[in-house]
């Protein structure tokens, strides 16, 4: 089955037209038996029962897809989310990142109803605009007695170091965002406002990329709005606040990878062409602020935060931020940065404000708001206190100040105890608590279980500031509640996100950023290295622990085999290759202690290396550094890197399953893992970008594997054994590289030391020599920035010119000589070790130059008064 | 009269500082009753960055930052202020204007500018919390029918008599129930316990900060915290006004006392206030004020 029943959609037909063969059809068709929740307001019937024309043509779509392709197209779309990386973190922990929910069935509003909604949200952001630009500036809403002074002196989000600052352009609010529902008289009602960082158009973006692709014939057939003109605008927008004379540096600046929409921040910043950074990112310095880039100090002109405005800047906001960027607030003031939206912001999120809002806009605008808002108390006002006490079961309860982890309640849900700690907390600040009549939201269909079902919904709406009024998305971010009563719906809470249609009667415009991205950064002009240094960083060390994670994992395989072979190891070979293990890992005593002995002993020191996440330099450990690194340069990587990068991690939470003790031919439990890495460091040779970024992260990788030859020849070819025993362990090392069939075909002959060496070291064909690395790193560094700025060699590129010619001057018949004192090849070592400590004074050196050693910041007198 | 103030601040790092932000309220603010004639800044180390402006209270800020690695940091500030005769002493007699019932319920129904914007002082800030203790310390002096200010005067005899000033016995982040518990403090605490007695009791009441008169008139008594910045507090009375009081010397603020800054407690017009990055984990402060009386 297919949608691609090329019939033109219901909305597109003249109005007569529909209803007739609405009628021809007799009566509500309904797709999967789909119907409607009874007391709850659908958005596919109309108050008479009969489905609206607008989504008969979705359903009967959706109907003639059949349940075994929509389900189909239900996991590609679950697919397509997880490789691009949507998440949701729920907290802290890495494994509590959930991959956004959408569900397949769209909301549908039609063009006519939307205009309404849109025009009420334009005013609505105008308002919220002016009592911004009031509350920071003349404070007329207090001074005329319009609104009561404590609403906006009690709150928290009130920043009175804001006072006074003001942004070029019209507009102060550069972002609106609403969250409503449909009530029971059909018309929408607002719940909440964002002012502050607001998130979702990331979200509602992504869920638009990804239904166009599952379901191309429906979605290209049903004329739905676009939503690139929304972002087209903020692009503008941005550009324009630029208050320095320059090409603007816009960037956007994310509390970090634990943040909970993280995926957002990367996705916008991508798709906007911007930076993305971390507060410690950015510096103040003369009086601008700074990105720390690669080569040195870049300005930064504009700012889209989506770190909360009190933790922005630790001199005069919240004193024990780190999240934001010291001195921050005193450049926004003299102008020279532009923040959007403007720190203070937040004090708009106070939903008290939302009880004074028709008073509000009579003021300002000499009309009540179009839009209702949803009846709601302020227990700051003595009467509406006492009605929230009075009424507390039928009401929800909020704080004014939204706080991470604190959610609104539904009265009547509270326990005995509960409300009573609540009713406390109430009456000790009465200020900070309001109540809201609960509005019953609309139904629409979800795809669950097979079949229809109907769920209640909370449409989020994205307002920016254009030039001269608001444009706001068509459409928005759909939240779906799980349950269809009584529901608070916030995407914290485990609920599912639509896409939202807005239908329109003709097909539209197509608009892409892309164009645009060309002509303003100007072709040519080299922003490589516009690479925050810790993006560089995280690139570095991602390559560093990629490798580290391989060449253990090689090193392993060739033990499990070797060990549980048919020919037994000598006990002297299997030390060897086990203290070789140890040596890899740096998993110490490991094997060099003198308790393991027995088979099982040893089984289970080998797996804990691997599935041990909690050990240092064991595979797991590696992996996660590995993924931890990869997280914070997720902007940076291809949606195929981050597919695999998915299946690194499952493979990784599988191991502890597949790895049971007793496994047999555990190697082969590794097979995956190996493959992943290679198809990662594939992808990044085959499609990546050559620029500063792919740059530091092949340094990583091979300052890293030349390293990891050091430890390997060190740890097995350095003490002499005797020859049965010295030739089976230079075999499990040409095993672990994978060079025992190259050697034997070059050398037809018993595996001998220095013809190993010769492969293994300085053999400029094998890729894998200490030669081709080191080579190779020289390459790298001789490319970088400042390589080509000063004259001569870089001290890291004196540093790996002296490990190469040290390696190329080495004398393999000597090295191969070993010692008759100690028994064994003491200049090999000496050369190992040489080469080991100019690679780690590279390591150093390039850490030193180009990565940013941030130190936390303190107070000058240490204070603990602060606000909350 | 006309004052010249200066105000040395100086900062010794164990570790040198790499960078610093810092600002600070340490120049006098214009009032009704005082013009700060000049007022001058200088940083050592120079500063890259130095902006003067205006804070959301009308207070004066400077902020600076130092962008060189440095051992060590001094501010300071030179002021000449003139105090002219707005502020006067009433004496004992303070029994005039509103009752305390009278002030109370303007509060709630007065919609003059003014009013409205005091009430603003009647909440919680971020370091005076209201509570029953406070308010249980304070009613006895707040009667109905007694007039505001001669209840606040007696609030401040009050503290003056019941607490012990012990510089040293506090520091900023002292919390306010325990100032009221061990009866010591210093004059920032004492102003805060007022404010926290006056607010608990639903009067609007802001913190004063500022200096004395260092050297004294020949044949009186040198004052209580000359030698460093002073706070006191100020109350309002809907319709009348603002007006100050010392609990620190039991008086009522005229002659000799320079207003700095005011805001609704320390926090809010702290001297200095900023972050440093590196080192600094050890340091070792010296403050210094000088008051002279250049002109009857």
């Amino acid at each position: 089955m297919n949608d691609d029943s090329r019939q033109r959609p219901w909305s597109s037909l003249p109005r007569q037209q529909q209803q007739s063969l609405q009628q021809t059809q007799g009566g509500p068709a309904s797709a999967f038996g789909y119907m409607q929740s009874p007391g709850l307001t659908d958005e596919v019937y109309d108050p008479r029962g009969e489905q609206r024309g607008h989504w008969q043509y979705l359903l009967n779509s959706l109907q003639a897809l059949g349940v075994d392709a929509l389900a189909d197209r239900q996991r590609k779309a679950l697919r397509i989310l997880r490789d691009d990386g949507a998440t949701y973190n729920l907290s802290m922990e890495p494994q509590a990142r959930r991959t956004w929910g959408l569900d397949p069935v769209p909301l549908l509003i039609e063009s006519e109803e939307w205009s309404d909604i849109e025009s009420g949200l334009v005013e609505r952001a105008e308002l919220f605009d002016l009592v911004l630009k009031d509350i920071y500036g003349a404070r007329q809403l207090i001074r005329r007695g319009v609104v009561p002074p404590e609403l906006i002196f009690s709150h928290t989000g009130f920043l009175r170091q804001c006072h006074g600052v003001v942004m070029p352009g019209e507009h102060q609010l550069i972002l609106h965002s609403v969250d409503m529902v449909r009530n029971r008289d059909g018309a929408m009602c607002v719940i909440s406002d964002r002012t502050q960082a607001p998130s979702g158009a990331g979200y509602a973006l992504e869920n638009r990329t990804v239904m166009s692709r599952v379901f191309p014939s429906l979605f290209r057939d049903s004329h739905v709005h676009r939503l690139s003109m929304f972002f087209q605008t903020l692009r503008l927008k941005l550009a324009a606040l630029c208050p320095n004379d320059d090409m603007p540096n816009v960037v956007v600046l994310t509390p970090g990878a634990y943040s909970e929409t993280y995926f957002e921040h990367t996705l916008l910043a991508n798709y906007l062409g911007y930076p993305l950074v971390q507060g410690s990112d950015l510096t103040v310095r003369g009086g601008h602020v700074w990105m720390k880039a690669l080569d040195g100090l870049k300005r930064v002109d504009v700012i889209l935060r989506r770190v909360d405005d009190y933790y922005c800047d630790a001199v005069e906001l919240r004193s024990d931020s780190q999240l934001g960027v010291p001195g921050l607030l005193d450049v926004v003031r003299s102008g020279r940065v532009v923040v959007a939206n403007p720190l203070g912001s937040g004090v708009l999120e106070n939903s008290a404000l939302l009880k004074y809002l028709p008073a509000i806009g009579k003021f300002f605008l000499g009309r009540e708001p179009q839009l209702r808002s949803v009846g709601t108390y302020w227990c700051g006002d003595a009467s509406d206190c006492q009605y929230v006490f009075d009424h507390f079961d039928e009401l929800i309860i909020k704080s004014t100040f939204r706080r991470a982890g604190e959610h609104s309640v539904f009265g009547g849900e509270l326990s005995a105890d509960q409300k009573l700690r609540l009713l406390e907390r109430i009456k000790a600040r009465p200020q900070r608590f309001v109540a809201q009549n609960y509005e019953s939201p609309s139904s629409a269909p979800s795809w669950v279980d097979n079949g229809l079902v109907p769920k209640p919904l909370v449409l989020r709406s994205f307002a920016v500031a254009d030039q001269s009024a608001y444009t706001i998305m068509p459409g928005g971010l759909t939240r779906v509640g799980s349950n269809d009563d009584k529901m608070i719906i916030s995407s914290q809470l485990a609920s599912t996100s639509k896409d939202t249609w807005i239908l329109a009667s003709e097909p539209e415009k197509q608009v892409s950023l892309l164009k645009d991205n060309v002509s303003q950064a100007g072709i040519g002009t080299d922003r490589d290295m516009d690479l925050p240094s810790r993006v560089a960083e995280n690139l570095f060390w991602m390559g560093r622990y990629a490798e580290r994670a391989e060449a253990l994992l090689r090193l392993l395989r060739t033990v499990f085999i070797q060990v549980n072979s048919i020919d037994p190891l000598s006990p002297v070979a299997r030390d060897t290759l086990l203290r070789a293990v140890t040596r890899i890992s740096t998993s110490y005593p490991g094997f060099t202690a003198t308790n393991i002995h027995t088979p099982s002993d040893i089984e289970k020191e080998l797996l804990a290396l691997i599935i041990d996440e909690s050990r240092p330099g064991s595979v797991a450990a590696n992996l996660q550094a590995m993924l931890t690194s990869s997280e914070e340069v997720k902007e940076t990587l291809s949606a195929d890197t981050q597919r695999v990068l998915n299946d690194l991690r499952d493979s990784l939470a599988e191991l502890a399953d597949t790895l049971a003790p007793g496994t047999p031919a555990p190697e082969e439990a590794l097979d995956p893992l190996v493959t992943a890495l290679l198809a990662l460091a594939g992808l990044s040779h085959a499609s990546m970008m050559r620029g500063a970024g792919w740059r530091f992260l092949e340094m990583g990788r091979t300052l890293e594997k030349a390293y990891q030859m050091t430890c390997l020849l060190q740890a097995t070819l350095v003490a002499e054994l005797d020859s049965a025993d010295e030739a089976t362990v230079l075999e499990s090392v040409l095993l672990t590289v994978e060079m025992l069939v190259s050697y034997r075909r070059r050398y037809r002959a018993r595996v001998e030391i220095t013809s190993g060496l010769q492969l293994l070291m300085i053999d400029q064909a094998n890729p894998r020599s200490l030669l081709f690395q080191l080579g190779a790193l020289q390459n790298h560094i001789g490319d970088l920035p400042e390589a080509s700025q000063s004259v001569g060699l870089s001290l890291e590129g004196r540093s790996t010119l002296e490990a190469l010619t040290t390696v190329q001057l080495a004398d393999l018949a000597l090295l191969g000589v070993s010692d008759e004192a100690s028994g064994s090849r003491t200049l090999l070592n000496q050369l190992l070790v040489t080469v080991q400590t100019l690679l780690s004074n590279t390591a150093t050196l390039i850490s030193d130059r180009y990565f940013d050693h941030r130190v936390e910041h303190h107070q000058l007198v240490a204070s603990r008064w602060e606000d909350e | 009269m006309i004052y010249r103030i200066r105000h040395l601040t100086h900062y010794n790092y164990d570790q040198p500082v790499a960078l610093c932000y810092n600002y600070g309220h340490l120049m006098p603010r214009d009032a009704a009753y005082q013009q700060c004639l000049e007022s001058h800044i200088t940083v050592n180390p120079y500063p890259i960055n130095l902006q003067h402006r205006t804070d959301y209270f009308g207070n004066k800020v400077c902020y600076f930052s130092v962008e060189n690695r440095h051992s060590s940091l001094e501010i300071v500030v030179e002021s000449t202020v003139r105090l002219n005769d707005e502020r006067t002493d009433p004496g004992v007699d303070l029994g005039f204007g509103n009752t305390c019932a009278e002030a109370l319920k303007k509060l709630r129904t007065n919609k003059d500018e003014e009013t409205l914007l005091a009430r603003e002082y009647v909440l919680r800030s971020p370091m005076i919390d209201v509570s029953e203790a406070l308010r249980a310390y304070a009613a006895p002096s707040f009667r109905d029918n007694v007039s505001l200010l001669s209840a606040v005067r007696e609030l401040t005899h009050r503290i003056y008599t019941d607490f012990t000033y012990q510089p040293g016995s506090t520091t900023v982040a002292t919390p306010l129930n325990e100032v009221l518990e061990k009866r010591r403090g210093v004059c920032q605490d004492f102003a805060h316990l007022a404010i926290g007695c006056l607010r608990s009791l639903g009067f609007p009441a802001r913190y004063v900060s500022g200096y004395l008169e260092t050297i004294p008139l020949a044949g009186t008594k040198k004052l209580v915290g000359s030698d460093a910045s002073h706070a006191w507090f100020a109350v309002y009375s809907p319709g009348e006004g603002w007006f100050e009081f010392d609990p620190t010397n039991d008086n009522v603020p005229t002659k000799q006392h320079i207003t700095t800054a005011w805001g609704r407690d320390y926090s809010d017009v702290t001297p200095l206030r900023g972050v440093i990055f590196e080192g600094g984990a050890s340091q070792v402060l010296t403050v210094s004020v000088d008051v002279e009386r250049l002109q009857r």
